[in-house]
């Protein structure tokens, strides 16, 4: 029953990453390891964190997507929204720099035509430089949004992105921002959603959306949803709650509020490969007593593809 | 290749030790779930599948196994799964 729920959907994943250590700074990795190797240990396994550090690494050998077209292909998922965090101004160990990603994002779009879409990620700090390439990213590149890590110590409403916004507004491409805490050489300070509200406020034609809003302040994200006409969310990285909660009742409540209109469906590949597959994942939102099972078929439709393709499209914010 | 007689009880065994709090009192056999009703969430499997690779002495990266944590959702499939390790582990060291 499940494999037919999944061969029947149409299905766009809005959150997912290149595996890769070329995007992803050592830094960022361990840091998020050093979590691990403490639950571990507290179970009294004697356990590296070299050896998690390795196991991790094992799945992030990915650079060409080849692997993950093939999971898509396996999941019913027909496209899938490649995000370029830029840590490279707070994070000194990244292999590359921002605007190489870029290319590689790049060559990734014309090695596999119709699967992705790129949001690239700027940090406001780097200036009139970070701006320009912003923008040729959206006229020469071909990527369809901006993805914004604020945990790398900037507020989303901080003056410095104002330019990127209005670049945003003129091009009718959205915003995805992180929330909630990340990896702990990161600041969480940053990480509130309630730091959009004023760029929400100030930019109503720009759609802001709200990574990881079944995780993390589900409440808050839920609000900002609620009362901003183009805030959205998405349900990314709801895997990390399955251990404690495999019925996903934090999805389930996103999608239960009546605000199905402005939740989409994400991954947050390759974070949770240790854990399984995109099939895997797929499987446990759709599945028959799944997290969507009191949603009608348009409602499942909207959350699995339409929201974020009609923010693709017509890129304005128009209210659902 | 013949796996030791009591090769399944000893990975009941190694379940059993990582089974936390309420889970506890759960009768183990080979249909139970390992996450609904053991309670065992992904750090419980990595912990689960480092004391496996003390007890029988393997690295499974090292023997370029993969594992896919979602596919073993009863203690039936982790046994297989482990059969699988330690058989082809049994084999690399006698060849």
């Amino acid at each position: 029953m499940e494999d037919q729920e999944c061969n029947a959907l149409d299905i766009v994943d809005c959150h997912a990453h290149i595996a890769s250590e070329e995007h992803t700074p050592m830094s960022f990795v361990e840091g998020s390891v050093a979590n691990m190797v403490a639950a571990v240990s507290a179970q009294g396994v004697p356990v590296t964190a070299k050896k998690l550090t390795a196991l991790f690494m094992s799945k992030m050998q990915d650079p060409l997507c080849d692997a993950l077209v093939a999971e898509m292909d396996e999941a019913n998922i027909r496209k899938t929204i490649l995000l370029v965090p830029d840590f490279t101004y707070t994070l000194k160990d990244c292999r590359l720099t921002i605007e190489e990603s870029y290319h590689k994002h790049r060559e990734v779009l014309h090695r596999h035509t119709g699967r992705f879409e790129v949001f690239g990620g700027i940090d406001p700090r780097w200036g009139k430089d970070g701006l320009e390439l912003f923008e040729r990213s959206l006229l020469d590149f071909g990527f369809r949004g901006l993805k914004l890590y604020p945990p790398c110590g900037y507020s989303p409403s901080d003056r410095s992105l104002f330019p990127y916004y209005e670049l945003c507004a003129y091009h009718h491409v959205p915003v995805l921002l992180h929330m909630g805490p990340t990896s702990p050489v990161l600041d969480f300070n940053f990480a509130s959603p309630f730091l959009v509200d004023e760029a929400a406020r100030l930019f109503p034609s720009v759609n802001f959306i709200l990574a990881h809003g079944a995780v993390s302040f589900v409440e808050e994200c839920i609000m900002m949803c609620r009362f901003r006409p183009n805030v959205y969310l998405d349900i990314s990285g709801f895997q990390a709650t399955l251990g404690y909660d495999p019925a996903a009742t934090a999805v389930k409540r996103v999608v239960s509020v009546g605000l199905n209109h402005k939740v989409m469906f994400g991954t947050d590949f390759p974070v949770f490969r240790l854990q399984g597959t995109q099939r895997d994942f797929v499987e446990v939102v759709t599945a028959e007593a799944g997290p969507l099972a009191d949603l009608n078929d348009r409602e499942k439709s909207l959350v699995l593809h339409q929201n974020i393709a009609r923010l693709l499209e017509t890129g304005v914010s128009v209210a659902a | 290749m013949e796996l030791d007689a009591n090769f399944d009880e000893r990975i009941m065994g190694l379940i059993a030790s990582g089974v936390a709090g309420k889970f506890k009192k759960v009768k183990i056999t080979g249909g139970t779930s390992l996450q609904k009703e053991l309670g065992l969430d992904s750090i419980g499997m990595l912990s689960l599948v480092f004391r496996f690779e003390e007890l029988f002495e393997v690295d499974i990266a090292q023997m370029g196994i993969e594992i896919n944590v979602a596919k073993l959702k009863t203690v039936e499939d982790l046994i297989g799964a482990a059969r699988d390790i330690v058989g082809k582990a049994q084999v690399a060291k006698e060849s």
